[in-house]
């Protein structure tokens, strides 16, 4: 190669010239890849490449020498041979294809015409124009690509603007009959059948449909899967797609001929395994649907089928909802009317203690009297072991009647209306000491100050006394009694498991504290303690605690101040141990909230 | 420099005249009625083209561009904006699916278009001037108005002025506006200038 390069050949500018010319010619003549071919100023062929041989199937011979209009008349009908006539005079002309399609009738690769576009140009020789040339070019590939781009862009645009209307459809059940205006027109398709698969999944029922007569429509408002090409494509959950239907005489055909129809595709309409229907389009016109259309029909099937699955998927969410809050309305009404029966037993069994106390108090009075004046006035007259019985009926006679009057003491709580003022409880308990002679003599230490709250004196006073009187009773045998009454400002509301209303068994912080600030007594004694199973208990009415002593009382006292406390707005409980003591506290909104605990 | 009111006037006549000849040949082209209409005829200094152009076209342009030569020689241009383009392109050939830019086909019959307005402007100008033009096969840019002028400005020493002839195409109940610019050198301007007057003298005469 190095040596053949380093050979100088001596050449004249001229001769240089010329073989350039040859050399360009004669590549222009054999081997471009477009069509060239010149006429002279009579616009008779001169020249006519290899290129122009081979794609028009005219030999160079058959046209050189021969007038263009002759070669090709229909450039005259055309009335594009007067660009070959201005080149002449010195003009250029571009031919675009879109515009012309062609210049020069050649068959194309396909078996259609060759679309082309040209170029006319004068042909000069020095200054003075001796004819035209004119390049031809073949765009047959170039404008199919064109315009199968177009179809794809198109059919991109369709699928983005169907996945819109998809995303902000409200209602997924008819995205079929929202789509089918927007794709019939593009895709050139005349009908639609959607079908969803029925709830017992044995049938497929007609959801919505574009195109077909009213009578079709309810022939086929349902099918059995199998049944017609949609029940085809439900059964094998595959494409099923048949063109020129008209002339098939198949079975598979059949319900399509019945239609009218020349072409149709069905899809199944599947998310992961399951079936949820088909969708189906057809046409009356065209003999078959083509496949780039297809593929976007199924990808159409497929967002569908994500906005029935979406429906499905609501409708259960909504129903499960409905049936949520039908439940807790339910519920409601039920606690409600429960609640409603309860105070109802309640107001009837407080009443009719109420009357029971009230009325037996009579007869107790007549029978504590008249055992009282047995006693004094008739001693001498009965027997001794008499006299012993009657000492006997005497003291039940006065317990009976103690108990009656807390009963009635007890039924008056719910009965009155409480109003809440200040009260002094340093004053309170004092008052109490001064009627109190068991708590005198140094049993009973108040701890000041006791502070101010809000209660009503006397149901506070009852409170405090039956409290005291529980100290005292439930003394350890034997060992002095020592109550201690002290009080303390607490930032919130005692919480606690209420096993009476107003009773909190547990202060222990379950949950969120209330901002409210209360002030809560202490009454703490040195007795048996109450064991911790009996707590809850103790408030009821009637609840005692089996001990090791039996102990006078009439089990009502602890009920009076759960019931009281709870009237006047506060709240009672009790921490004890056994053999060591019980600490009794009552709870109520403080009168005198010193600056520092936040209300 | 600038161009007297008469000179406007002759100007405009004679574009009026190779407009004609374009819009008849679009017209049987397209089996629509295209009329083309020139409302102004400005000149200016070329570098003050692209400002002037900016002005009046947002983005890309597509630009036919064609040069001629002869005793007038010079850069003749049309250039319409990118969508202007698109839409004379699919108004021409009836192709709605055309998008709303320029493709291959869209190109072509845009530099058709303007092959066949600036022939027929110039080839107006070569005949009732009398003076022979040749051209160049024509050429399409789609570019920024700026670098398209750049790419024509390099060159020529010589003082050099734009004609610049708006231009609306009406068809299809729809128009098109667009501007074809001729430039020329001081030499070309001159010589069509007094040729213009000799033409203006004939006609009067």
């Amino acid at each position: 190669m190095k040596e053949s390069a380093s050979i100088v050949v001596p050449f004249s500018p001229a001769a240089e010239n010329a073989v350039t010319r040859d050399v360009l010619a004669g590549w222009l003549q054999e081997l471009a890849p477009s069509g060239i071919f010149t006429t002279d100023a009579d616009l008779v062929i001169r020249s006519w490449n290899q290129w122009l041989v081979a794609h028009s199937g005219l030999a160079a011979e058959a046209v050189i020498g021969r007038p263009l209009r002759e070669v090709f008349p229909d450039l005259i009908e055309r009335r594009l041979d007067e660009h070959f006539v201005r080149a002449l005079h010195g003009e250029i002309s571009v031919l675009s294809t879109a515009l012309h399609k062609y210049l020069l009738p050649f068959r194309g690769e396909a078996g259609g015409r060759m679309l082309q576009t040209a170029r006319i140009a004068p042909l000069p020789d020095g200054h003075r124009i001796v004819g035209t040339i004119t390049i031809i070019e073949d765009v047959t590939q170039r404008v199919g690509h064109a315009v199968i781009l177009r179809r794809q862009h198109a059919h991109d645009r369709l699928l983005s603007e169907a996945l819109e209307l998809l995303l902000a459809s409200e209602e997924p059940m008819t995205i079929a009959a929202q789509l089918f205006p927007r794709i019939a027109g593009p895709l050139k398709l005349d009908m639609f059948f959607n079908y969803v698969l029925a709830p017992d999944g044995r049938r497929l029922e007609l959801n919505s449909a574009a195109g077909i007569t009213a009578e079709v429509r309810k022939a086929t408002a349902t099918l059995e899967l199998g049944e017609g090409f949609c029940g085809q494509v439900a059964v094998h959950r595959a494409p099923l797609v048949e063109a020129r239907t008209h002339l098939d005489q198949r079975p598979v055909a059949e319900p399509a001929r019945r239609l009218g129809l020349r072409a149709y595709a069905g899809f199944p309409l599947v998310i992961g395994d399951r079936l949820l229907g088909t969708l189906s389009f057809g046409t009356y016109e065209r003999e078959e649907i083509d496949p780039d259309e297809i593929d976007v029909l199924a990808k159409l099937a497929q967002y569908v089928a994500i906005a029935l699955d979406r429906a499905d998927r609501d409708r259960t969410l909504r129903e499960a909802r409905q049936r949520l809050s039908a439940h807790a309305e339910e519920l409601e009404t039920r606690i409600a009317e429960r609640t409603a029966k309860l105070h109802e037993t309640i107001l009837q069994l407080e009443s009719f203690s109420y009357t029971i106390a009230h009325d037996l108090r009579a007869p107790i009075r007549s029978l504590t009297g008249f055992t009282e004046i047995l006693l004094h006035d008739h001693a001498a007259d009965v027997p001794e072991d008499a006299q012993a019985l009657l000492r006997r009926l005497s003291r039940a006679s006065h317990r009976l009647d103690a108990l009656t009057r807390d009963l009635l003491k007890f039924s008056r709580l719910s009965r009155q209306d409480v109003k809440l003022a200040p009260v002094e409880l340093t004053e309170l308990v004092e008052d109490i000491v001064a009627v109190t002679p068991a708590l005198q003599g140094g049993v009973l230490t108040i701890e000041p100050p006791l502070g101010v709250v809000f209660a009503q004196r006397t149901l506070l006073q009852q409170c405090i006394s039956n409290l005291f009187d529980n100290a005292l009773k439930f003394a350890k045998p034997g060992v002095r009694p020592s109550i201690l009454i002290r009080s303390e400002l607490r930032p919130t509301a005692a919480r606690g498991v209420t096993v009476l209303p107003g009773v909190l068994v547990r202060d222990a912080a379950l949950g969120e504290a209330s901002a409210d600030a209360r002030r809560r007594i202490w009454i703490e004694d040195n007795g048996i303690g109450i064991p911790p199973q009996a707590h809850e208990k103790i408030f009821g009415i009637f609840e005692r605690i089996p001990g090791p002593v039996p102990i006078e009382g009439t089990g009502i006292g602890l009920a009076i101040v759960a019931r009281a406390a709870e009237q006047m707005g506060g709240a009672c409980g009790v921490e004890s141990t056994p053999d060591e003591g019980s600490r009794f506290w009552l709870e109520f909104a403080p009168a005198d909230k010193p600056a520092g605990v936040s209300s | 420099m600038e161009l007297t009111t008469s000179q406007k006037d002759a100007l405009t006549e004679l574009i009026n005249i190779g407009y004609g000849r374009a819009a008849g040949a679009l017209s049987e082209l397209t089996g629509y009625r295209v009329t083309l209409e020139v409302p102004r005829i400005t000149m200016h200094r070329i570098e003050q083209i692209t400002p002037l152009l900016a002005h009046l076209i947002e983005g890309e342009v597509a630009s036919v561009n064609q040069i001629f030569s002869g005793p007038i020689a010079g850069n003749a241009l049309l250039m319409l904006d990118e969508h202007a383009a698109a839409m004379l392109s699919r108004l021409l050939s009836d192709d709605d699916s055309m998008g709303n830019s320029l493709d291959a086909n869209g190109r072509e019959i845009i530099t058709e278009v303007g092959n066949i307005l600036l022939n027929a402007c110039l080839g107006v100008f070569g005949n009732l001037l009398r003076v022979q033009v040749t051209f160049a096969v024509p050429r399409l840019e789609v570019n920024s108005a700026g670098r398209v002028l750049e790419s024509i400005a390099v060159g020529g020493e010589e003082l050099r002025y734009g004609l610049m002839i708006h231009t609306r195409f009406h068809l299809r109940a729809s128009n098109v506006t667009g501007y074809m610019i001729i430039i020329l050198g001081i030499t070309s301007l001159d010589r069509m200038l007094r040729e213009l007057e000799g033409w203006e003298m004939r006609q009067t005469t």
